[in-house]
């Protein structure tokens, strides 16, 4: 299978600080993917390297066969990359259908995607009106998400999305990122060890900015050793 | 290999103080000079410069009197904003209170020297308590703007004619007497040396304060402030005592000025004199307390020498460079030299580079 | 209707708020006479709209690009001048559109450059240096030819050729045009062509100034920009030869034209000049705020010098245009078709005189302007894109969006709106050197009062500011009857800032964010 995505050996600075110091990983097409590692190992920072928020200094990402490192953030993301934040980062002074609809990149995508999104997030539809701020943490996420469908985006960009949600909603949230992995690739990011072994096929776990190891998700699972090794606590 | 001290070559044990401020040392010793050495070297004699009889002497002692009153009202300002990271619009006003009060005690009521200082203080805690009011409740550019609220309304409270007797409305309060003992024409020596003294001294307590614990925790609220509050500190105390010294050492400064110069202008509560401090300590590097010494020198000379030599469109080179400044010199003077001798051009090249693109 | 219940109850210091100005303001307006508070409240109007045309500019501009742009102000001023200049002496600026046209002609070539300096094999050393030797050529040709390019103004030195007379001239309705400059020592094709030349080889040298930092991209011949460049030589010549029929059929123009034209000139005029305050001087600046914010207060500084170096220190007026300055029989008007009518300057409105220009156009073209961008801002995609990124920049970006040229875009319409602003303040405040920072005063205390990045925040902080304001003056003149005074009390002139300082004072302390501002 081929690789949609490849991070080759890339180095990411921040002002004076070092924070990537050298990130390998390989995302087949098709697959989930994602970055394991603790608390402040540069996982989003890797995230955001390959959309060009914070352009590495070094290396090389190449998206589809074509090196994008050094590119705009917006022309890397019109490239067909859609980025699901930490944080979520919706627009809370936009309705719900405006957040939708900014994310449209040709004339018509969402009406295209329309009943794509709203049989994935059915509450989408009934708070269609709303505006940001009055979602509640799940619906964002959901909404966050369903942003990121909009466009013809062949890899999404996953970061964090169990964090701050009730067990109940991550569920449905795994659910409907398994069916939106059909037609699309994901790099995700999870802490939530449980979550992410329930979503991903194959893993890159990174540690203090480097990458360590990586491969299926399934052997992963087996591996108590390398689990408290580098996901344990500290 | 360590640089060696001079101290240790002249095998000399001097205090570290001394040894690390050879420069200011040096500095506050050429300009108590300064009256003499020109004096000679226009020809005068030393009796002459005693005597206040020295035309250029006394000149250039104008001029240095003027950079130094510069300087202190631009240290009061580092002292807010450099230091404290409090964005202030409505700087002038202090200084003008300084001056216009120093001015209509002198005049109209025919107080004391001394005593009209004691005022001016007062009336500087009163201020920084006027500016801080809104403190607890408003940050950052919201206060900036309120100052620049308050102190537009005082540049136009000070001109209306209501108080046109007390301060001579659009025209200025002239006529003012200064105290005998720092006349400017008679005795222009004494007052050189009378605000040679009073800088030295601001800068000095500047220094201290920026080092004691209450000045770190000014810094501390510059750097972040919901940091410091965690930490257990009421900031709007420190915001206020900052305040509070920069209203005061203003105040004094502009008290000097009208001394100095005996028509108390409106220009001294203009916005031109509070962009005038934030420039100085742009030139000169904001919160290095240095730069506000440095800045003043450099904006009151280009001021005197685009004037002198250019005349009319002075105004409009003077912006022109600092713009230039502003464009190529981020960090001023002293900034930028402290910077380099830490070796972070590695930085430097980094940040242009993100800026360019 | 729940949803309205609960924004009450979540909101309720700034309902209370509004309730009690709400009440203030009727208890001002109930002390007066019907007649007086009606004007009253057309000169708030008045005053409010004016400063809203600065105040949502500079919100819009803080909002979304993080600038404080105190040179805004001076813009306002500019585009009062600049729309002077249009009305009352046309010739001038007929003039200037040749030599102005030519000059931005090798700018539009902008992306041909761009691709072409990245293509250049040069050696790193000459990289580096060629664009600044190409720019330095490129001043001193400029230079050469655009000082000696005749435009025919006025004199600042002689009192019969100033621009005070020649405002005083045009609103008596003799609007006598000097002769026409002449080229002296150069031929006019020889002029021309150096300022052709200067402009493309500056364009060139700024593209290569920043082509060295892009990859090159593949030659794509951009016919449309090579259409746009020809169609500006077409306009510079094509004016440059109708030059005198021009000026003169612009200057026996019916007055009311000539003012709308003078608007549009000035607004367009703003909106290029935001377009290049932005490229050139704030963009570099986006990660350092403070320097910007002294770079725009130099900028400011600048910006005065020059007019006072063009138009001189002394004030002059200028005057309204025919629909608005009607003196004759029949005026003041008692209807508006009175008043179409005989074009009357004044109207009667229950019972008191109102100035149609001051008081009834100026707040209309402030509620149009209002509307139109509401419109532009919830409607549109571009507004969409404006209020996500006031939130959150990083994230329109990631969502493929090129925020830059929403923010030159916005930049450009923050500065149109300004000096739109001034044109328009133009006949009824007169021009002065100060009028800029007057206005930007007035604009900064009512968004500290609306809400510093919030639009209706702008508009209704500006009301209350323009309100404020005339209720003060007004009471000035007739007193204030309180209880315990004998004597009606009069606010004196200081007063009138005072008290909108003091009004904004009083909501920061019980809203810090301003009326619609946003918690931080």
């Amino acid at each position: 299978m081929e690789n949609l995505l490849e991070i080759i050996d890339i180095h990411t600075f921040i002002g004076q600080y070092h924070i990537l110091q050298g990130v390998t990983a390989r995302v087949p097409k098709g697959s989930i993917t994602t970055l394991l590692g603790r608390n402040g190992a540069g996982k989003t920072t890797t995230l955001k390297s390959v959309l060009g928020l914070t352009a590495p200094g070094k290396g090389k990402v190449v998206f589809k066969g074509r090196e994008i490192q050094g590119m705009r953030s917006y022309e890397i993301a019109a490239l067909g990359i859609g980025f699901v934040p930490e944080h979520r980062a919706i627009f809370r002074d936009l309705t719900v259908e405006e957040n939708l609809k900014i994310a449209e990149r040709r004339k018509g995508d969402f009406g295209r995607k329309q009943d794509f999104i709203f049989d994935l997030f059915p509450d989408l539809e009934r708070l269609i009106r709303l505006t940001g701020s009055h979602l509640s943490g799940g619906q964002q996420q959901m909404l966050a998400i369903a942003r990121a469908l909009v466009a013809d985006n062949q890899l999404l960009l996953i970061d964090e999305p169990s964090e701050g949600l009730a067990p109940v909603i991550i569920e449905h949230m795994i659910g409907a990122i398994r069916q939106l992995s059909a037609d699309s690739t994901v790099l995700l990011v999870e802490q939530n060890f449980l979550v992410a072994s329930q979503l991903a096929e194959y893993y890159v776990i990174i540690e203090e900015g480097k990458s360590v190891k990586s491969g299926k998700i399934a052997d992963l699972v087996k591996d108590q050793g390398t689990i408290h090794r580098y996901l344990g606590a500290a | 290999m360590p640089k060696r001290s001079t101290a240790a070559r002249w095998n000399i044990p001097l205090p570290k103080s001394i040894r690390e401020n050879r420069g200011r040392l040096i500095m506050v010793l050429l300009l108590a000079l300064l009256p003499f050495f020109v004096a000679v070297v226009d020809g005068q004699s030393m009796a002459s410069v005693l005597a206040n009889e020295a035309s250029m002497s006394k000149f250039i002692q104008g001029l240095v009197i003027e950079i130094l009153i510069l300087a202190v009202y631009a240290l009061s300002y580092d002292l807010i904003f450099g230091i404290t990271g409090l964005l202030s619009f409505g700087h002038a006003m202090f200084f003008a209170v300084g001056a216009y009060l120093t001015g209509i005690m002198l005049k109209t009521f025919g107080w004391s020297f001394w005593a009209t200082l004691g005022l001016v203080i007062v009336a500087g805690v009163v201020q920084a308590l006027l500016f801080g009011i809104v403190l607890p409740r408003v940050k950052g550019i919201t206060f900036a703007l309120v100052t620049l609220g308050m102190a537009s309304v005082f540049y136009i409270v000070i001109q209306s004619s209501e108080l046109g007797e007390y301060t001579g409305a659009d025209v200025g309060l002239q006529g003012v007497i200064p105290p005998a003992f720092l006349e400017p024409a008679g005795h222009r020596l004494q007052l050189y040396f009378f605000v040679l003294a009073f800088t030295i001294m601001v800068y000095l307590l500047f220094r201290r304060f920026v080092n004691s614990p209450t000045g770190r925790v000014c810094i501390a609220i510059r750097e972040n402030e919901g940091r410091a509050q965690m930490l257990g500190y009421n900031t709007f105390y420190f915001k206020l005592a900052a305040l509070t010294l920069s209203s005061i050492t203003a105040a004094l400064a502009g008290s000097l000025h009208t001394v100095y110069q005996p028509i108390v202008s409106p220009n001294v509560a203009g916005l031109g004199l509070t962009v005038a401090a934030l420039l100085i300590i742009l030139i000169g590097g904001v919160g290095t307390l240095d730069g506000a010494l440095i800045g003043a020198a450099i904006y009151r000379l280009l001021d005197f020498g685009l004037r002198r030599f250019v005349g009319e469109s002075a105004s409009f080179i003077n912006g022109a460079i600092y713009v230039a400044i502003v464009l190529f010199l981020p960090y001023g003077i002293v900034g930028t030299w402290r910077l380099k001798s830490f070796n972070i051009k590695q930085g430097w090249g980094r940040l242009l580079a993100f800026v360019r693109r | 209707m729940n949803a309205f219940f609960h924004s009450l109850r979540k909101n309720s210091v700034l309902w209370i708020t509004i309730l009690v100005l709400v009440a203030f303001f009727a208890t001002a307006a109930h002390g007066m006479s019907t007649k007086d508070w009606v004007i009253t409240l057309l000169r708030g109007l008045s005053v409010g709209s004016l400063t809203f045309l600065v105040a949502s500019g500079f919100s819009l501009i803080f909002g979304l690009l993080d600038v404080l742009n105190l040179a805004h102000g001076t813009l306002f001023m500019i585009g009062a001048y600049l729309g002077w200049t249009v009305y009352v002496r046309p010739d001038t600026f007929i003039d200037i559109l040749t030599p102005a046209a030519l000059l931005a002609s090798g700018f539009v070539l902008a992306p041909l450059w761009e691709v072409l300096a990245g293509r250049l094999q040069l050696g790193e050393r000459r990289k580096r240096a060629w664009p600044w030797v190409g720019l330095l050529l490129a001043v001193v040709v400029l230079f050469l030819t655009l000082s000696r390019y005749p435009i025919s103004t006025w004199d600042l030195e002689n009192f019969a050729q100033s621009p005070g007379t020649y405002a005083y001239m045009a609103d008596q309705g003799q609007r006598l045009l000097p002769p026409q400059a002449e080229f002296e020592g150069i031929s006019p094709a020889l002029d021309m062509a150096g300022i052709l030349f200067g402009s493309l080889l500056a364009a060139f040298s700024l593209a290569g100034l920043s082509a060295s930092r892009q990859p090159a991209d593949r030659l794509r011949i951009p016919w449309l920009r090579i259409g746009m460049y020809v169609l500006l030589l077409a306009v510079g010549f094509g004016i440059y030869a109708v030059n005198d029929t021009l000026s003169v059929t612009l200057n026996e123009l019916n007055t009311t034209w000539l003012f709308s034209i003078a608007v549009l000139v000035a607004t367009l005029g703003g909106f290029a000049l935001g377009a290049l305050m932005e490229s050139t001087l704030i963009r570099p600046l986006y990660i350092r705020p403070i320097y910007q914010l002294m770079l725009t207060l130099g900028l400011s500084a600048v910006g005065i010098e020059m007019v006072r170096a063009l138009w001189g220190r002394t004030e002059f007026i200028m005057p309204k245009p025919a629909l608005f300055s009607g003196a004759g029989e029949g005026c003041p008007a008692t209807s508006l078709s009175g008043w179409l009518e005989h074009q009357c300057s004044t109207i009667f409105l229950l019972g008191g005189r109102v100035r149609v220009y001051n008081e009834i156009l100026i707040p209309l073209v402030g509620i149009v302007v209002l509307i139109a961008v509401w419109v532009l801002l919830k409607r549109s995609r571009l507004g969409m894109i404006i209020r996500a990124g006031v939130q959150d920049r990083e994230m329109v970006e990631a969502l493929g969006i090129n925020v830059k040229r929403v923010f030159t875009f916005v930049f450009s319409l923050g500065i149109g709106l300004a000096t739109l602003g001034g044109t328009l303040a133009a006949p009824s405040l007169g021009l002065s050197n100060g009028m800029g920072e007057n206005y930007l005063l007035n604009a900064l205390i009512a968004l500290a009062i609306g809400g510093l990045t919030s639009y209706p925040g702008s508009a209704i902080g500006s009301l209350l500011l323009g309100m404020m304001q005339q209720f003060i003056i007004k009471y000035g003149q007739i007193g204030i009857k309180l209880p315990f005074l004998a004597e009606p009390f009069k606010p004196t002139p200081p007063l009138v800032p005072a008290s909108t300082v003091l009004l904004m004072v009083i909501i920061l302390l019980v809203l810090p964010q301003g009326l619609f501002g946003r918690k931080e």
